[in-house]
């Protein structure tokens, strides 16, 4: 069986890098949906800055991973015995220690410039200023979803069946009490890109302020056990009068005071401190 | 040499008494094997079984992938996806990765330093009786009327308590877990006494092989964090049945059992990819025909490595809103540097050299391009503000297939084509290895990459089941086709190790390869009982190429020689890089 010559090995190498190339375009799936994911469009006002710092962080690590398997592939192209004559015994090059210090400090560099900017963008995601305009305190419970509106003093349930709906007035700062009386949930709205573990026998806060009026679904992310899975809810931002006419139709429906958030009210309002 | 001679024995004889005489020998194996006190014997089990267990938890994630191919229930219910995915964690973890780690370091440690055997063989035997016999608990759970647990591999509390998860399958996870645990244990003791106290005269600490220093370093991780493991585990089986209350939800006890089992959890994850950093460590410089480059640069990294892997376990706890999140996002992001180290350590050993892609190095090239990626999701998950949003997706599944999967299956298969002929005596066949290996690696990036998607477009693990209205078919879909692709790339290697073992003819030189460095390259192949006859020199890193190339030697006269020469001369290629 003849073996190809090096250059045709290296013409076919070429021309599978043109098809992959040419395959991922015809896909349809553009440049920024195939680098970074597709990450939703935020709908908070605090979720452009993760947006931002996801974009930068990606853009630094595609750097990092072009740059490394090129070299990978380089060293395993360039030095193939097959293709170079007179190399079967390479110089036994054990160290370089300058080379070494760079590839150690360099990296080093890079983790402290992605820590300054992570800080940058974690500190208004996670500040808790009780400035809130709304309170919602969200129960996670095995399988659904209940939602205290604390200031309106009204409340609406889900079962695994009927989809509970969370309504939110648009750009308006809404801060959000997650407890459950039973076992570990995650309060996830991916449209939020934010989520926050329901811990029972803890009270987890966070505040964020949705600005973009729509529907958007929401779904447990952890584990709590068989309908796992069904847990789902939908998130709806409306604006400010038709926030407070569903709030009117709720106490119309009875829904009035506040279903047991699993934490006694008391502990309730000591703003998330850990028992 | 022995082997040699006793073959032909067999063929001089008639079908029938042949036949006789293998069925004896059979039996004679079985006993050998299962009173074994051999540490290469002992490996052997240890990789057998993890074989074993790899293939039954793949067998998990192909119903799992087939649940998820499209929407709705169509082949198990949504407890047992719970169960299966659960088994498919446990099993992978703790059956299959980290007793493959002491099945490698078992057969190889010993052969590398020199040692007739390890420092404590009955305890060695004991800690895979202990093993095997845990695995077993955990699996017969399948049996039992509930099935087996559901709660995920990590068993958060209060999940995980009686009242939430009754069914008797929970206690012999967790019992099952506990008696394996303590293998692992007794195994990293018997692993640091026998690099401590066994090593063959020249051999100092740094003149160890690569794969030996990560075996050190991880045995050293194990006694830090199996005995956390265990002991949690006991305690929660004490809640179960006994009824104390430490892991109520009144007491705090959610968030303290995930602190317990992610000070557990996360160095069990660097448990399983050092030894396996270990072995792409001893097979680049053989088909580089170099040696490791920043040989001490990357025993540093290990053991950084190490340390840091102790201080990050809270990286997976971001979104508790209970951990202070700028120090383990720190701790996190410095892993990336020796990691790095490690990468272009890896790389420099390839730099300049002679290159032959043979089956292991391939499966090296794999590992290499494919945990490069998973490190890279692992910095932009180390940033708090941006876990938020993907953790516990499948972004997050994605992204330790990417880094476990990556290092161990991909190092697993490297290392068995690697020293093959040093266990059996027998190459395996190369064809066939590449297909197995290309097979896989298709299956696998089609497999996983495409979930890296799925994830930040919302979809969360643990699943069984999700709506057609929420967009996530298609990209399940092509999950599930790549998965059937992985699974299928396990006959060639099945079928590998069949032919290989009937027809293949013997090896009858020690290296095979022709460019090993290290001393299990000085022996015969398979070793003989206490491992070696004679012991070449040590005076450098690399014993087995100083005596078989010396003019290439760093330490011998000619190759001092020959070194001088060609820095006068001058003129020749790469002297300086």
């Amino acid at each position: 069986m003849a073996r190809p010559t090096a250059p045709r090995r290296k013409a076919k190498f070429l021309a599978a890098a043109a098809v992959a190339a040419v395959t991922l375009t015809l896909s349809g799936c553009s440049l920024n949906e195939a680098l970074f994911f597709n990450l939703p469009e935020p709908a908070t006002t605090e979720g452009a800055g993760i947006a931002n710092l996801w974009q930068g962080a990606w853009i630094a690590a595609w750097c990092v991973g072009l740059v490394t398997w090129a070299l990978m592939l380089w060293a395993s192209f360039m030095y193939l015995r097959r293709w170079r004559r007179n190399r079967d015994m390479p110089v036994q090059t054990a160290y370089n220690v300058p080379l070494e210090l760079l590839y150690t400090l360099v990296p080093l560099v890079m983790i402290v410039g992605l820590f300054l900017f992570t800080i940058r963008e974690q500190t208004p995601v996670i500040a808790v200023e009780n400035n809130q305009k709304e309170t919602v305190n969200v129960v996670g419970f095995r399988w659904s979803w209940g939602f205290n509106y604390v200031d309106q003093k009204v409340y609406d349930v889900g079962t695994p069946g009927v989809l509970p709906t969370l309504w939110l007035p648009v750009d308006e700062k809404v801060k959000f009490e997650l407890t459950s009386p039973d076992v570990i949930h995650s309060f996830w709205i991916p449209d939020f890109l934010f989520k926050m573990d329901v811990i029972p026998g803890k009270m987890n806060v966070f505040e964020l302020t949705p600005n973009r009026v729509g529907t958007f679904i929401g779904r447990c992310a952890e584990l709590c056990g068989t309908y796992h899975s069904q847990m789902l809810f939908n998130v709806k931002v409306v604006t400010r009068a038709e926030f407070d006419q569903h709030m009117l139709g709720l106490e119309a429906q009875g829904q009035t005071g506040m279903l047991p958030s699993g934490i006694t009210t008391g502990e309730r309002e000591s703003e998330g401190k850990n028992l | 040499m022995t082997i040699l001679n006793e073959r032909p024995t067999t063929s001089a004889l008639g079908p029938e008494a042949r036949k006789q005489v293998r069925r004896s020998h059979l039996g004679r194996t079985a006993v050998k094997w299962l009173t074994s006190t051999d540490h290469k014997t002992i490996g052997y089990m240890y990789i057998i079984m993890s074989t074993i267990f790899f293939m039954a938890a793949g067998l998990m994630a192909l119903v799992i992938r087939a649940e998820l191919a499209v929407p709705g229930l169509q082949f198990v219910s949504l407890e047992q996806y719970n169960q299966m995915f659960t088994m498919h964690g446990t099993i992978m973890l703790f059956l299959f990765a980290t007793p493959l780690f002491v099945g490698f370091g078992n057969v190889i440690m010993p052969l590398q330093i020199g040692a007739p055997d390890v420092a404590f063989p009955r305890l060695n035997m004991l800690g895979f009786w202990l093993f095997f016999f845990g695995g077993m608990t955990v699996c017969v759970s399948f049996l039992t009327p509930g099935g087996s647990a559901s709660f995920g591999w990590f068993a958060y509390s209060p999940l995980s308590s009686i009242v939430n998860s009754p069914q008797v399958g929970a206690d012999l996870w967790i019992l099952g877990l506990a008696t394996g645990g303590l293998g692992t244990i007794l195994g990293g003791v018997n692993f640091i006494t026998t690099i401590f106290c066994m090593r063959a005269p020249g051999m100092t600490m740094f003149r160890m092989p690569i794969f030996t220093w990560t075996i050190l370093v991880t045995s050293v991780l194990v006694l830090l964090a199996f005995p956390v493991l265990a002991a949690s585990l006991v305690v929660l089986f004490a809640d179960r049945k006994f009824g104390t209350v430490v892991f109520n939800s009144e007491n705090g006890g959610a968030i303290l059992w995930q602190h317990l089992f992610w000070f557990f959890g996360h160095p069990e994850v660097y448990i399983l990819a050092l030894p396996f950093f270990g072995i792409a460590s001893e097979i680049i410089p053989v088909f580089s025909r170099k040696p490791v480059f920043g040989y001490k640069g990357l025993v540093l990294a290990t053991m950084s490595i190490g340390a840091l892997s102790v201080a990050v376990w809270a990286h997976h706890m971001y979104v508790t809103g209970s951990v202070y999140l700028p120090f383990f996002a720190f701790m996190t992001m410095l892993i990336a540097v020796p990691t790095g180290v490690k990468f272009f350590n890896w790389i420099g050993t390839m730099w300049r050299g002679s290159l032959s892609f043979d089956t292991p190095m391939l499966w090296t090239m794999g590992f290499l391009v494919t945990f490069l990626f998973g490190g890279l999701t692992g910095i932009i998950l180390s940033a708090p503000p941006l876990d938020f949003h993907v953790s516990d997706s499948y972004f997050i599944v994605a992204h330790f297939h990417y880094t476990v999967f990556g290092t161990v299956v991909f190092m697993f298969f490297a290392g068995l084509y690697f020293w093959w002929p040093k266990m059996t005596g027998r190459m395996l066949n190369e064809k066939l290895g590449k297909i197995h290996f290309w097979t896989l690696f298709i299956g696998f990036q089609t497999t996983f990459l495409v979930q890296h998607w799925l994830g930040v477009e919302g979809m969360p693990r643990r699943y069984g089941d999700y709506l057609e209205s929420d967009g996530f078919t298609t990209l399940n879909t092509v999950s599930s086709i790549g998965a059937a692709i992985l699974g299928l790339s396990m006959i060639f290697f099945l079928w590998n190790v069949f032919s290989t073992w009937k027809n293949a003819p013997l090896v009858t030189v020690d290296d095979p390869w022709g460019y090993g460095a290290s001393l299990e390259w000085a022996t015969s192949c398979p070793p003989p009982r206490h491992n070696f006859t004679s012991l070449p020199r040590i005076r450098s890193e690399r014993p087995v190429w100083d005596m078989n190339h010396p003019e290439h030697s760093s330490v011998s006269p000619v190759a001092r020689k020959a070194a001088v020469s060609t820095a006068l001369g001058g003129s020749s290629e790469g002297t300086s890089s």
